[in-house]
């Protein structure tokens, strides 16, 4: 008998909901309701691990994603920022029209694009003619496609005749530029991920790639070689507990731990005599200069006692195949090129570069921060140019079909400078493209309160709501990650390609799109018209690296590297005329000739003495501040990814401090608890994770949060003028 | 005006802005993939063949390459098109150790798909289905009614409410990738394989010990899950979500119960008393507090399924109890409206279902295991609150100031076992409610206060009744210790800390 209703319903709508079906093209079951009818590999546009995606495709528009199985770089797997990569562009608070401020109500008014163009013209128009080319400068990013890099550099200084400029790589990036360029003559990180794997040894200086960078991490689980993972950081964070050594060195003596090892290596006489005679320059200077960091003074300096510094030494000076990493935790410091080229150092007196499993590595922040370390423009001519060189300034004016003299040998003024100079009063305007410089700049209240300085303000910008946008006189609606073609190049020069996989809300904008509407209205008729496309521009960017270490003329055009999986740079015409490249071509790594990119082709070994930090703590403020990476749900300060439910859910909501439980028990503090923190310049409060993770004398505060870098110093590395995020004064307290 | 050339580039590149590229242009080279191609990389991490009788499936975690980059729960979300913030799978935190030998590890959890699986147990509906081929513990969703038990049950807060749809959902193990051959979404992202499918033999599963320092006991739901780890895990290891924070305080429920309760208490009275008056009360109560209880499901139209888990959950039980106990109820009133004879074995047989019911409603809490829902504490709660609010209906009806002197005693001398209960469990740092003790003095001092202080206004009405000869004060402070049982209530949810998987930092 069948009765009416059912007893227990198995099935239903609710059921339905949830049903999965084979989602065909590879991909393994996928829920029915967002089952793709096509799908398409795209590179993320997070981090410069640089994973492919596989986009879920339906009527052309995205509806879904997941890792990309077979691009070399990430395996099928992919971290929550990227799996949630298409969720922040439905975000409510997209911009959909130019904004701009009435200056009556102090409100941002939605405006045409005919306006907003009018006026962007005009107003930096006025500002240049009153106060002089110098007056108006742009900061940018590291976040959106190459050929936008190379567009709006080219369009800053050939086309609108302006001449500072510079981007948020600078808060990550600029110290291992710096430090490649000096050291082997050209800005070439060496390595490639197969090396994760090939190690015997991997050091890990300043770095958490299990948090950071957790698909390179993956790489490492991946290793056969069962290798010594050694984690020289003052946190035990998420990697030094995954690692088989790990060293809690005083922050900020990174320098002098490096010096010290060196010193033991030559000592002891665990070098690569060979190598360092035949492939660098400066090693005799560089042996004499390390005598004097004897493991007594660099155990007293880093609080690593001498056995531990030996026995760290010996299993580099064991090793076959070493190969060196470092991220923010060197590139954010007051003297952070010498301690990039103190582990450059390493690498090269014990001959561990060229080979695989080796190489002196700096694991890139942002996904572009290498495109716009090669084609911004800003502080290197388009393609690793020098603006000095009048050859390279023909070259490049040559190939955009430019007059010579539009190229102008003046360098730029870094961020700092920039930010210096609007205080001076000689920076007027300011054009902020992808990048939120009034939550990340450091000691943040002053850029805020420096930007009511300002003539006029320009925030380029997906979201409306970014601390930046906020202050802005002029809003300009970009496309996101997603929404517009170009490349990216990743940590290991990977060149991946973008997509247009989901549409614009309202009238936002491809970057590259604004750009040539500006070119349009500043009236520099066909100047421009050679980037008519993402496209047609990076074809542009293969004619200008010709020659360069960079080379990619034998890229044919995106569809090959659509096909390819990418392609590393360099990739001439030489290896696009091999007819069967060998397997091993898809990861490759630079000075397998042990050839470097200097005049001689031998690297240089360069080093300093370790200088004082900015700001020591005293008995009024007797804690470090360290800041860095929360979680790997959180990506800088949260534009996109706090756009995410899920990614919302993966890390906390307030900001929080870790702090040793001897220094809360000493100050009455509980976990959970709400603390105060205070600087020199701000004072803010936090929910207290009490940790011995943390030692004590020590406190780390995720820079995610926007009150974090309200606190932080603004000292810089003076030759690369990076920020030091990584140390400066506070005292806590319960709140 | 502007120039028609110049709109001309503006609406030229917002329309090349919409129009999509990526198929026309490079959608072709996954077509011909028929497979997952995905499989190469878990095909070693889920079992060549499907349980046998007597096993069933288990995730199993290797906590050694476990480093907390939460792609397992990204992936979980994406590839079972979740709703937004929905998560099946959460990656929490232990961390401790010493200064020298500092220790965090991070835990990736989802359903442990338990052998004796206490949201099935607690379910009213049957809308949980222990797979008997798989062992997968199967969340009916077209069957939940939303009445949310199994959150409560479940010891590792792995059922999820949704506002949204009115129904709980939970991790499903994707049975339908494993009978495909494939890995469930979780085991396909883990980029270290830290998570993966194992049978397991079903008597073999722990019934004792904990899967982790501080998880709850596994005697309780026998969680199939298995955690390795090489690592030398500290005695003191400590949860990351240390904040403390309320709990869920389900409003209906608290009104529910304190208005069933006050129902059996006032039938206790009518009883004794007799009139019209008395017995009419008490039903409103009833009525009152079952029609509120409504409110608490989510999909009330298939409550009427109740009866399907009568064998185990104690919610059925309650629905039960309670169905009879208001078709008692409301014929004891009827006939005492009528003026028929048969009041007294009505009357008689509605104080038993009462009792009965009360005792259901209170087996609920306690079947949870929750420390602050002990036996014991949970008894005393339920019954004192009819008691007391009884005594008042009483003393209000009787209008015998006296009567309203004991009352107020009574709720005074329940409130101080309580108080002393409660000190207990704040002083003793193992005490199992210890931490409930913590949030009911950090973060409920005002509820506390506000029952207090209700409880001080009935003394005061008590007092006034001395002076005028009206049952006003005594239902006014009827009133009082209505709200104080409220108060009570919200404490009694909003305190009772919720066992849970370890959390995440500063949470």
């Amino acid at each position: 008998m069948k009765l009416p209703f059912n007893l227990r319903n198995f099935d239903g709508p609710l059921t339905r909901e949830l049903v999965r079906e084979p989602g065909k093209f590879g991909l393994g079951q996928v829920p029915s309701k967002v089952a793709p009818d096509a799908t398409t590999t795209m590179v993320c546009g997070f981090c410069s691990t640089g994973c492919g995606l596989k986009i879920h495709l339906k009527d052309g528009q995205a509806v879904n994603l997941s890792a990309e199985t077979d691009y070399p770089v990430n395996l099928g797997m992919a971290c929550p920022k990227g799996w949630e990569a298409l969720t922040p562009l439905a975000a409510p608070d997209r911009a959909t029209t130019p904004l701009l401020r009435n200056e009556k109500t102090g409100e941002l008014e939605p405006v045409d694009w005919e306006r907003a163009m009018v006026l962007f013209c005009e107003r930096f128009k006025e500002i240049k003619a009153k106060h002089g080319a110098e007056s108006v400068a742009f900061l940018s990013t590291g976040q959106i496609v190459t050929e936008e890099l190379a567009f709006l550099g080219a369009l800053f200084k050939f086309g609108m005749g302006f001449v500072h400029c510079d981007s948020n790589t600078r808060q990550c990036m600029a110290t291992s530029h710096v430090a490649y360029k000096q050291s082997f003559g050209f800005d070439a990180p060496p390595f490639t991920y197969a090396d994760f794997e090939e190690s015997d040894v991997l050091v890990f200086v300043g770095a958490n790639p299990c948090i950071a960078h957790p698909i390179m991490w993956q790489r490492v689980m991946r290793n056969p070689h069962r290798p010594e993972i050694i984690v020289v950081d003052p946190r035990k964070t998420e990697t030094a507990m995954a690692a088989t050594q790990h060293y809690a060195l005083t922050p900020k003596s990174d320098l002098t731990l490096l010096y010290g090892i060196a010193n033991i290596l030559i000592a002891s006489g665990w070098i690569d005599r060979d190598f360092i005679a035949a492939h660098t320059n400066g090693f005799a200077e560089f042996a004499e200069f390390v005598t004097r960091f004897t493991p007594d003074h660099v155990a007293a300096e880093t609080g690593i006692v001498v056995a531990d510094l030996w026995r760290l030494t010996e299993t580099i000076a064991q090793g076959k195949r070493v190969s060196f990493w470092w991220t923010m935790g060197v590139n954010q410091s007051h003297e952070a090129t010498r301690t990039a080229q103190a582990i450059i150092n390493l690498a090269l007196i014990t001959g561990n570069i060229g080979r695989p499993g080796t190489g002196a590595n700096s694991i890139t922040g942002q996904c572009n921060a290498m495109g716009s370390r090669i084609f911004a423009n800003v502080t290197s001519l388009l393609g690793g140019h020098d603006f000095q060189n009048a050859d390279h300034r023909a070259k490049v004016a040559r190939v955009l079909g430019i007059p010579d003299e539009r190229i102008t040998s003046q360098p730029s003024l870094a961020y700092d400078q920039i930010v210096q100079g609007i205080e001076d009063g000689a920076i007027k305007g300011l054009w902020l493209i992808a990048t939120n410089s009034s939550h990340s700049w450091i000691h943040q209240d002053r850029f805020n309160e420096l930007l009511k300085k300002l003539d006029f303000l320009v925030v380029q910008e997906m979201y409306t709501t970014t601390e930046s946008a906020q202050r802005a006189d002029l809003v300009l609606p970009a496309a996101g990650w997603g929404e517009k073609e170009g490349t990216l190049i990743n940590s290991e020069r990977r060149i991946g390609l973008v997509k247009k996989v989901s549409r614009a809300p309202g009238q936002a904008l491809a970057d590259f799109h604004i750009f040539q509407l500006i070119a349009h209205y500043w009236g520099l008729g066909t100047m421009f018209t050679r980037w008519s496309s993402p496209e047609a521009a990076f074809q542009l960017m293969k004619e200008i690296s010709r020659g360069q270490p960079c080379e990619i003329s034998g890229i044919a055009d995106y569809a090959h590297i659509d096909a390819a999986g990418g392609i590393q740079w360099p990739w001439s015409e030489v290896n696009a005329e091999c007819k069967n490249p060998p397997a091993e071509w898809r990861e490759r790594r630079l000075f397998e000739d042990g050839k470097f990119f200097t005049a001689d082709g031998k690297a240089k070994m360069l080093f300093d003495m370790p200088r004082a930090v900015a700001e020591p703590t005293d008995a009024e403020f007797p804690f470090v501040l360290m800041t860095g990476r929360g979680s790997s749900a959180q990506w800088h300060t949260g534009s996109r990814t706090d756009k995410s439910d899920v990614l919302r859910k993966l890390a906390p909501a307030n900001c929080y401090v870790e702090i040793n439980p001897a220094d809360a028990k000493r100050l009455g503090i509980g976990p959970g608890d709400e603390v105060s923190i205070r600087s020199r310049r701000a004072f803010i409060t936090a929910t207290a994770f009490v940790t011995s993770t943390v030692r004590a004398g020590q406190v780390f505060v995720p820079m995610h949060y926007r009150a974090v870098n309200r606190l932080t110093h603004a000292a810089f590395d003076p030759h690369s003028r990076q920020p030091s995020y990584k140390y400066c004064a506070v005292s806590v307290g319960p709140a | 005006m502007s120039d028609p050339e110049l709109r001309t580039l503006v609406d030229a590149l917002l329309e090349e802005q919409r129009t999509l590229t990526a198929v026309e242009r490079f959608a072709r080279a996954h077509e011909r993939h028929e497979f997952p191609t995905q499989q190469k990389h878990y095909r070693d991490l889920i079992p060549l063949n499907a349980p046998q009788s007597g096993e069933q499936y288990a995730f199993a975690v290797n906590l050694d390459t476990c480093t907390g980059c939460k792609a397992c729960v990204s992936a979980c979300h994406s590839l079972n098109g979740l709703e937004d913030g929905e998560l099946w799978r959460e990656v929490g935190l232990l961390h401790g150790g010493t200064a020298r030998a500092p220790f965090q590890q991070t835990i990736t959890t989802a359903c442990h798909h338990c052998a004796d699986p206490a949201c099935a147990n607690g379910c009213p509906v049957l809308a949980y289905e222990k797979e008997a081929a798989t062992g997968i513990v199967r969340h009916l969703d077209d069957q939940c009614i939303g009445c949310q038990y199994c959150v409560l049950k479940c010891p590792y807060d792995v059922p999820k409410y949704s506002e949204k749809l009115g129904i709980v959902r939970k991790c499903d193990m994707c049975h339908s990738r494993l009978a495909d051959g494939e890995a469930p979404a979780c085991v396909q992202a883990c980029p270290n394989e830290a998570i993966r499918i194992e049978v397991v033999k079903s008597e073999a599963v722990a019934s004792e010990g904990r899967m982790l320092p501080g998880v709850f006991e596994s005697s309780y739901t026998r969680p199939t899950t298995t955690y390795k780890t090489s690592r030398d895990m500290p005695a003191a290891v400590r949860d990351g979500a240390e904040k403390l924070r309320l709990e869920h305080a389900h409003w209906p429920l608290i009104f529910m119960l304190v208005l069933t309760q006050a129902a059996a208490g006032a039938y206790g009275a009518a009883s004794a008393l007799g009139g019209v008056l008395p017995v009419t009360f008490a039903t409103a109560l009833l009525h009152g507090g079952l029609a509120v209880s409504i409110l608490h499901l989510g999909r009330p139209l298939g409550a009427w399924r109740f009866f399907l888990g009568l064998r185990k959950s104690w919610m059925s039980r309650e629905i039960l109890a309670f169905g009879m106990f208001a078709g008692c109820g409301t014929a004891f009133a009827a006939v005492v409206w009528l003026g028929w004879k048969m009041e007294r074995p009505l009357a008689i047989a509605t104080l038993v279902l009462a009792a009965a019911g009360v005792a259901c409603s209170a087996m609920i809490y306690v079947d949870t295991r929750r420390a602050a829902w002990s036996g014991r504490r949970t008894f005393l709660k339920f019954f004192g609150t009819a008691i007391v609010l009884g005594l008042h209906a009483y003393a209000m009806f009787a209008a015998m100031p006296q009567w309203l002197v004991i009352a107020v005693a009574v709720q005074w001398i329940f409130a101080g076992i309580e108080t002393r209960y409660h000190l207990c469990a704040l002083s003793d740092d193992d005490h199992p409610a210890h931490r409930s003790a913590l949030i009911t003095k950090r973060l409920l001092g005002a509820v506390e206060d506000a029952r207090t202080i209700a409880m001080l206004l009935g003394a005061a009405c008590a007092a006034c009744a001395f002076i005028t000869p009206s049952r006003w004060p005594a239902a006014v402070a009827f009133g009082f210790a209505a709200i104080a049982a409220i108060a009570e209530r919200y404490a009694f949810f909003a305190g009772a800390c919720a066992p849970r998987m370890p959390g995440g930092t500063a949470r």
